[in-house]
């Protein structure tokens, strides 16, 4: 009898681990054409497709493509091991093209890119290839679109303070925050950042927000996933919030002043071609205002003077012909 | 370092700490009382997630963080009876049982989230209650008697959580079976029962704990709890299975991140050091705990199962 | 209905199955008032499993229940405690990190619900203490108590609940003598109040001393019921293991010779630090078996670890085994002057119990070249070594393959002793030799040790028995709080003597 309640113990763990499986998975092909030629892509991304971050930029750029092909995610692999697995899986059923979205994939693309040299992998964010000639590498100029909102912020800001909520100290967060905190305290603004150390944490960083608005901060920005919780308090406190890497204008309409939105499809674009050219990686891409992989979408919900409007404009024709340095 | 020793901040600092802390609070307390009537459960984190995600999602549907909150209860008693049932009464192996729990309301969470939310939401947040006259004190007023009735809850449950266990007869009967539960049996004592009933409280804090978490931050992510439930369980031991000790050890561990957050926000804390600085809560919350604790035994008993053959 | 003859309890055809054992067979078995009736039986004859099936711990698969007459059916420890059964476990049923009142009143309704009623539940436990000569504070946290104390409230916990029938199952396998003697007074006089008491052991002077009534078990059977007027301890020895044993081993006269191991200003310090054994001196000869007699506690421990090498003594002292230094020595090379060690914890100390009977019979002598052959274990050698000594020392296992944590208590001890008789030991260090050991194991591990004797192996028997101690040794060392306060020879050692000895009370003795 106790052997077989037992059993029931281990059922449930099984149970959890299918629950887990079914969403690491949860593989929705959304496929724009099925005739036989189509390409078939695969994303495998750290965090949900649908996160207003990170990994909903690059699924939302697959989708953007303009093009016939089947794709399939994997998402919410934040342990890489399950990425890894991810990965080698898709290479095995022979998909074309393979997105392995998260700079901590790297290690993992060293071992497995060799032995599929026919399929091409796209690794980001990462700014070399390892020198596999299979792998493109892609990143995002994130400091141009931080620049941009930091132009913006400090403009908005009456006390002259603006507080900055990042995950980990890695990658397009601190591109992005470095271009802020140039154009913000260009503009003569005071720029406290927390990097809170958690990609997930979304309690901490709500505090992380809270603290800065105690040493008036009044307006906020922040990068990576768990922001949302920074959203929140700064709605709450009704502060203007700038986003990045996805458009986060649902998280508050009255309150999110623009957000750098990443388009990846242009890079996506360009890789693809030389796909069909017989190239099948080899080359690092980057994504910028001024090959329009990098765009800033303004909340309309959110009144800039015009003043306001046309220094963040004359800051993107900067950056694009070259005459502003962002710093980073 | 001036700029912390401004009232404002340090208010806030400490509004902020009550704040975090609150959550580990009422897990901790449940495992608590689990723990001392000798069962261990690994799964409080997955049972925070589900009543985390199921009082998030009455909230967008209904609007009324209430029924939210008795969802979360509801969600505790269910997971409560599960567990009970599994370890209790299959006399399953507790650590592999919660895991399993963990891992199930990790999964079963992120499932549901993704298929009947998708995009994360914004949903209306617990309000602030202001208890009359304590509230208007200065400096403490703010930090103490601002907050929401699920943090008053949480700090009232510990001088209840002590009476409890020391100055009832279940409370007698907890300790019992955490100790020597064959003692506790030969003396007409139903062990199952009082374990089973300690296990349902311990659950139900703990959905109690995912409903304060995801109400205070008006939004729900995969993961949102990140292993707090692990951390509550932690504060259990370093707390040394007092409610006092549990409730020290949750503070501290939510003052140390309050402040760490304020010293980053004010720079006196560089970003050079920052990702080193996250690993200090823990860091300071283990060591004054262990300088801090009375040497104390775990329950004798805790993990192991109980029958009579 | 309170009078002598009359029967509180009745158990009829009691029959118990366990997967493979009949624990009880179709038991009779009565109380009446005011008596004391005695369990007798070795260990595994189904006493505890009896008195379970009373408590409402066990279910019998067979047979009738009367409570002061009527029929009872007893589902669970409640049923009982209400039908005013109270029972004293062999293993301390108490929870030691809270206190005597609190251990008291568990399980017991409060007037106070929910809240529980110490202040209540203590006053009464004084009244109890009181009336019955059994001295403890309800405040003290139960670890803090000792043994004696901790018997003590396991019975004001069963008069708490007003039990009229009271089951004690080995009650005395704790206590000191003098403990025990106590506790005799306590039970005769809760007899002599109109309780009927259940009385469990196995020990044959004990049970001689304190029964009106006594009936035996043997595998789970009733084999006889006497009265300690109408029978013997060498009767009740007999009916208890199915034949006659030698209670008391005759020790035939013996030539001793040169000293083989002598302990000279010997002090050691326990765990916490304290002088265990302070300055101790000893002999012990080719030819003799020297007995340390004493109270546990009192350092017999650590002056056994010491001359095993398991424990360090202090700068000053020395050990000598045949003539040569080892004080500073490990237990390996004590062994290759020719110590033997019996230890007193079975398990895990003299024999590892995962492994089997045949690897725990070559555990010392792995290294030697007799089991290895170009590096590897020799299988067949193992084995055929192990066969034999199975055998000759009687152990009763199933093969040499069996793992050793499935024999009895009594088999493992064959098994030490098997093993470290057959390296012809010079010094034989014995510790406990028989303690938890069935009757007809302890007389087969006496003749054994005497056998040796006779070989002119030096053994240093240490036993909390005192019959055993007795019994065998040519010369009895008496320690208390650490020191050899007297030896005495084997033929001067009376018990009376040696037991105030024990207790530290020299007067008397030199007097
Ligand atoms: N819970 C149990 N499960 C299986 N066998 C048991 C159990 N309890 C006792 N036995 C077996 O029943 C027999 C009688 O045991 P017990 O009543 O404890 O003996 P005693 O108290 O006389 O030493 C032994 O063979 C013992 O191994
Ligand atoms: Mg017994």
């Amino acid at each position: 009898m106790r052997k077989k309640l037992r059993l029931i113990s281990s059922l449930i763990a099984v149970l959890g681990v299918l629950a887990l499986g079914a969403t690491a998975c949860g593989s929705d092909d959304s496929s724009s054409g099925s005739d036989g030629g189509a390409l078939t892509m695969a994303i495998v991304a750290p965090s949900a497709s649908d996160d207003l971050a990170f990994s909903q930029s690059m699924v939302d750029s697959v989708n953007a493509l303009d093009r016939d092909i089947t794709v399939q995610i994997t998402d919410g692999t934040f342990i890489v091991e399950d990425a890894a697995a991810a990965i080698r899986g898709y290479a095995e059923d022979g998909v074309d093209v393979i997105v392995a979205h998260g700079t901590q994939f790297g290690a993992s693309l060293a071992e497995i890119a060799p032995d599929f040299p026919d399929t091409t992998f796209v690794w980001g964010t990462a700014t070399d290839t390892q020198g596999l000639d299979n792998v493109f590498a892609y990143a995002p100029a994130a400091d141009e679109g931080g620049y941009v909102n930091g132009v913006v912020a400090a403009a908005i800001s009456s006390t002259g303070i603006i507080g900055v909520v990042g995950p980990v100290e890695a990658g397009d967060a601190v591109s992005y925050i470095n271009g802020f905190t140039a154009a913000a305290e260009a503009g003569g603004a005071t720029v406290n950042v927390t990097y809170t150390g958690s990609f997930g944490d979304v309690a901490l960083a709500a505090e992380a927000a809270e603290a800065h608005l105690a040493n008036n901060a009044d307006v906020l920005t922040g990068t990576a996933q768990m922001v949302v919780g920074a959203v929140g308090v700064a709605s709450d406190a009704g502060v203007p919030w700038f986003g990045t890497q996805s458009n986060q204008t649902s998280l508050d309409p009255d309150l999110v002043v623009a957000s750098q939105v990443y388009h990846w499809e242009f890079a996506l674009e360009e890789m693809l071609e030389l796909r069909d050219n017989g190239t099948k990686g080899g080359q690092t891409f980057e994504i910028n205002l001024a090959n329009g992989g990098l765009v800033i979408e303004f909340n309309d919900g959110f009144e800039l003077s015009d003043d306001v409007k046309a220094a963040a404009e004359a800051a993107i024709a900067g950056i694009i012909d070259g005459s502003i340095d962002t710093g980073a | 370092m001036n700029d912390f020793f401004t009232s404002s901040v340090l208010v806030a600092t400490a509004a902020s700490a009550i704040r975090l802390a609150t959550p580990y609070l009422l897990a901790s307390l449940g495992e608590t009382i689990g723990q001392r009537s000798g069962v261990l459960n690994l799964g409080v984190d997955g049972v925070m997630l589900l009543s985390a995600f199921f009082s998030y999602w009455t909230v967008l549907q209904t609007g009324n963080l209430w029924l939210a909150v008795v969802v979360a209860l509801a969600v505790g008693v269910i997971m409560g009876v599960l567990y009970g049932i599994i370890t209790v009464f299959f006399e399953a192996t507790q650590g592999i049982s919660g895991i399993g729990i963990f891992i199930f309301g990790l999964g079963f969470s992120d499932l549901m989230f993704r298929q009947q939310v998708g995009t994360p939401k914004p949903v209306q947040r617990l309000p602030r209650v202001d208890i009359p006259v304590l509230a208007d004190i200065p400096y403490i007023g703010e930090p103490l008697f601002q907050r929401s009735l699920l943090t008053y809850l949480a700090f009232a449950l510990v001088p209840l959580t002590f009476l409890l266990l020391n100055k009832t007869t279940f409370g007698l009967n907890i300790r019992s079976v955490g100790e020597n539960p064959q003692a506790a049996d030969s003396l007409g004592v139903s062990v199952e029962r009082t374990r089973f009933a300690a296990i349902l409280i311990g659950n139900t804090l703990a959905g109690l704990a995912g409903a304060a978490l995801v109400l205070q931050l008006g939004i729900f992510q995969p993961n949102l709890t990140q292993g707090m439930g692990f951390i509550a369980v932690a504060l259990v031991y370093f707390g040394a299975w007092r409610p006092l000790g549990v409730m020290g050890g949750a503070l501290l561990y939510g003052l140390v991140n309050a402040t760490v957050l304020q010293w980053k926000s004010l720079g006196i804390i560089p970003v050079s050091i920052s990702d080193l600085a996250g690993m200090a809560p823990a860091i300071v919350t283990i060591g004054a705990l262990i300088l801090l604790a009375r040497r104390v035994n775990a329950p004798a008993a805790l993990t192991k199962p109980f029958s009579r053959h | 209905m309170n009078d002598k003859s009359n029967n509180l309890l009745e158990m009829r055809g009691i029959t118990k199955y366990f997967p493979g054992v009949v624990a009880n067979s179709d038991v009779d078995f009565d109380v009446r008032y005011g008596e004391v009736h005695t369990l007798l039986g070795e260990n595994g004859a189904g006493k505890s499993t009896l008195v379970k099936i009373l408590f409402g711990l066990y279910q019998a698969d067979k047979g009738d229940l009367l409570l002061r007459g009527e029929k009872m059916e007893i589902s669970s420890p409640s049923d009982a405690i209400s039908s005013r059964i109270g029972m004293i476990h062999q293993h301390f049923m108490l929870v030691p990190t809270l206190t005597v009142a609190e251990n008291v009143a568990l399980g017991m309704p409060s007037t106070r619900r929910p809240l529980t009623d110490l202040d209540k539940a203590s006053k009464k436990i004084s009244e109890i203490s009181e009336e019955h000569g059994l001295a403890v504070d309800p405040s003290e946290i139960v670890e803090h108590l000792s043994v004696g104390e901790r018997q003590r409230v396991e019975i004001i916990k069963a008069l708490y609940r007003d039990a009229e029938l009271l089951v004690l199952d080995e009650p005395t396998a704790v206590l000191t003598p003098k403990e025990v003697d106590d506790l005799f007074v306590i039970l005769r006089r809760m007899a002599d109040n109109g309780r009927g008491l259940i009385f469990i052991s196995h020990k044959l002077r004990e049970v001689m001393s304190l029964s009106d009534r006594i009936t035996v078990l043997r595998n789970g059977q009733v084999v006889g019921a006497t009265t300690p007027d109408q029978t013997s301890r060498e009767e009740l020895a007999q009916m208890m293991v199915g034949r006659a044993v030698r209670l008391t081993p005759d020790l035939p006269p013996n030539e001793v010779k040169e000293s083989r191991l002598s302990l000279n200003n010997v002090s050691v310090k326990n765990d916490s630090g304290t002088l265990a054994v302070d300055n101790v001196s000893l002999e012990v000869r080719a030819g003799e078996i020297l007995g340390i007699a004493g109270v546990s506690g009192n350092g017999q421990r650590e002056i056994a670890e010491a001359i095993a090498g398991l424990r360090p003594i202090e700068p000053n002292g020395l050990i000598e085994i045949n003539g040569s230094n080892v004080s500073d020595t490990n237990t390996r090379s004590r062994r290759d002057q020719g110590l033997g060690f019996i230890p007193e914890e079975r398990v895990p100390d003299g024999a590892i119990p995962e492994f089997t009977v045949g690897e725990n019979l070559i555990l010392v002598d792995h290294e030697t070249d007799n089991f290895v052959s170009r590096g590897l274990f020799s299988f067949d050698k193992i084995s055929e070594h192990s066969s034999q000594l199975v055998s000759d020392f009687n152990v009763k296992t199933p093969s040499v393959n069996t793992p050793t944590s499935s024999l009895s208590g009594g088999n493992i001890q064959k098994v030490i002793l098997a093993r470290e008789l057959s390296a012809s030991p010079s010094v034989l260090l014995a510790c406990q030799p028989t303690r938890g050991v069935d009757i007809g194991a302890a007389e087969y591990i006496h003749n054994r040790l005497i056998e040796q004797r006779e070989l002119g192996t030096a053994t240093l028997l240490i036993s909390e028995d005192l019959d055993e101690v007795l019994g065998l040794s040519d010369r009895v060392a008496v320690m208390y709080e650490g020191k050899v306060i007297a030896v005495v020879s084997g033929e001067d050692a009376e018990r009376e003597k040696v037991g105030l000895l024990m207790a530290g009370i020299t007067e008397a003795v030199d007097a």
